[in-house]
């Protein structure tokens, strides 16, 4: 690989001049300085080069009829056969639509659930209760997606398929049980749950922070006004959680592209009669690629996803910027 | 705000939160009590709320062989060399882009966060690591791909430029470059970044899946949550096992057993460790 070690040489190479820009410059900095700062800087450069920005010239792939034995960039090129073929096998419209549905659905109930329990948290004053009940609903986020699926199994399908705590339930009211796992049509509502329980709370610490970074003094008004609690939260705190919000709002719309493969994966697997409403544009790729190993297509799938995502974090960024200067990201 | 009236909005408040809390607290619930639960006893409902047939058939399996317990070193061999690497990489990084080197921080500060807008995808991930790299089967290849996370590097950035500049000032006087700096001064005095930064990628790595899913196709090699995952989707996993005779394989059990022993670390080190991670979102999410 000696085009890599080129790169990250001339990479890491000292910066020219110490005077360049004296903005905010923390210390004089030396020849000797510019050196150390290079060796310390080196180890992520190089995993960035090799397993970032390596792969995105590897997207060639995409435009190639790709041999094991060839090589990436051994293997002739076919110039859009991989995006025709995907486009034109039928799938594309399905996962496409998918992964936009399944990712807005998700995102606007994950930030309305995280503004909604953080919110109610500040409402409780006593310290026991608000630390115990932040932990316990912050703890979703740290199991694994495989974890999340023995639970959702626990939940809908038992150990016979056909029970579950939630046909049990809706027999105890009187309701006919459900297939869940040959009935596509809940599950994008049911893995929305899965996100908002998985990320409410993460979210909520979030919000949770920058509520407490509002002034006490704009609440102390608001009792002044005679403003009831309710009032307070929806007309104070709530406009000034928007900045926040936006932020990551930013942040979900850029990665609106990108299924999370780790969560539906887990959950769906193989499990074809749910793919109708469930098959995204990540879990796509990663049938057809062990399961075909059709490299070209599911590279070509790939940097379609790349690119369209790219665009929506530039606009999105573009759009955030031009609503709240302080509080951009890039 | 003493002496204040309990008002409807407070007392809506505490219920929506109590019913969240039970939301998240009961299904972990569900699973720790049915994985003590017979077989026979779960075949009928499917969960428990309480171990009515108490049954440790699940637990036998599981800690007589050798099979679960090399997921588990698999686990924690990757947890544990993968937090290790990931720090030293995460904070020599951050201090450079911390430091403000004109010329180096800001064309550094791109580098590292352009990842995150755009990627290569999983293809060329995959060609790289099993054609070009060939750690199939080996486990840096769970380890590497996942080695900076560019949010981490946020949090780390921000915590050192806390540190009182002065310090700094007064060591360059006294001679100290860049790297002693680094060593003796930055990094002692950031133990608690360090301890917030290293949980979240313990977390992370002990959770992973899907590299492992990727690169990882010899059974004895699979780290827990795989395992987990390939006792979900079949149970090939499951002959490996020491067999008990008097009983049929508990599979239901089993999957809830082996639930139950890989979030158990977490379930443990999480009333310590709570507020380390409340402590590094905060400092991302504010500061970033």
């Amino acid at each position: 690989m000696s085009t890599l070690q080129t790169r990250h040489e001339s990479r890491t190479s000292p910066p020219s001049g110490p005077l360049a820009r004296k903005r905010r410059t923390r210390g004089k900095v030396t020849a000797r300085t510019s050196w150390s700062v290079g060796l310390l800087a080196l180890p992520a450069v190089v995993f960035f080069l090799v397993f970032n920005y390596l792969p995105m010239a590897g997207l060639v792939v995409a435009f190639k009829e790709f041999d094991v034995n060839l090589g990436i960039f051994g293997s002739p090129w076919n110039g859009l056969a991989n995006f025709v073929y995907f486009l034109e096998s039928g799938d594309a419209a399905r996962i496409l639509f998918n992964t936009l549905f399944l990712n807005v659905l998700f995102l606007g109930a994950t930030l309305a659930a995280g503004i909604l329990l953080a919110i109610m948290l500040n409402e409780i004053r006593g310290t026991f209760f608000k630390r115990a009940s932040q932990s316990v609903v912050f703890f979703p986020y740290f199991v694994s997606p495989v974890v999340i699926s023995i639970i959702l199994q626990v939940l809908l399908a038992g150990a016979s398929g056909g029970g579950g705590a939630v046909n049990d339930a809706m027999t105890g009211f009187g309701l006919p049980t459900v297939d869940w796992y040959n009935e596509p049509g809940p599950w994008p509502w049911i893995l929305t749950v899965v996100k908002v329980w998985q990320l409410g709370g993460y979210l909520s610490v979030i919000f949770l922070a920058a509520i407490t970074g509002i002034p006490e003094e704009v609440y102390e008004a608001g009792m002044i006004d005679g403003a009831s609690r309710a009032q307070m939260a929806w007309r104070i705190t709530l406009p000034l959680l928007k900045p926040t919000a936006a932020v990551l709002l930013v942040l979900g719309v850029g990665r609106i592209f990108y299924g999370d493969f780790g969560t539906i994966y887990a959950i769906i697997g193989d499990n074809g009669t749910l793919f109708e409403n469930t098959d995204v544009i990540d879990t796509f790729v990663f049938r057809a690629l062990r399961q075909l190993g059709d490299f070209g297509t599911t590279a070509a799938v790939g940097l379609f996803q790349s690119v369209v995502g790219f665009i929506l974090v530039v606009i999105a960024v573009l759009i955030q910027r031009k609503y709240s200067k302080e509080t951009s990201i890039l | 705000m003493s002496g204040r009236k309990l008002e409807p909005f407070t007392v809506f408040s505490i219920i929506g939160v109590g019913l969240a809390v039970l939301c998240c607290a009961v299904p972990f619930w569900m699973i720790i009590s049915g994985s003590f639960t017979s077989e026979s006893a779960l075949a009928t409902t499917g969960y428990s709320l309480f171990p009515v047939d108490f049954d440790l058939t699940a637990y036998k399996m599981i800690f007589t062989g050798p099979a679960v317990l090399d997921a588990y070193l698999a686990s924690v061999f990757i947890t544990v060399v993968g937090t290790a690497l990931s720090l030293a990489v995460t904070s020599s990084l951050s201090w450079v882009i911390a430091r403000r080197v004109p010329g180096v921080s800001r064309p550094l500060t791109v580098f590292s966060y352009l990842p995150m807008l755009f990627s290569g995808g999983l293809v060329p991930l995959y060609l790289l690591v099993t054609q070009y790299l060939h750690l199939q089967n080996s486990y840096f290849s769970v380890i590497l791909p996942l080695l900076v996370m560019p949010f981490l590097v946020f949090v780390q950035v921000s915590a050192f430029r806390q540190l009182p500049e002065s310090i700094f000032e007064s060591a360059k006087i006294d001679g100290a470059g860049e790297l002693r700096m680094f060593f003796t001064i930055a990094l002692p005095l950031s133990k608690p970044i360090l301890a917030v930064v290293g949980l979240f990628y313990a977390v992370h790595y002990w959770n992973d899946w899907f590299m492992a899913l990727l690169f990882i196709d010899d059974v004895h090699k699979f780290p827990l949550p795989l395992v987990l995952q390939n006792l979900i989707s079949n149970i090939s996993f499951t002959q490996m096992l020491p067999q008990l005779a008097e009983t049929a394989t508990p599979v239901y059990q089993l999957r809830l057993a082996l639930t139950t022993v890989a979030i158990g670390p977490i379930l443990l080190a999480y009333p310590f460790a709570q507020r380390y991670f409340v402590k590094g979102i905060t400092l991302g999410a504010t500061k970033g």
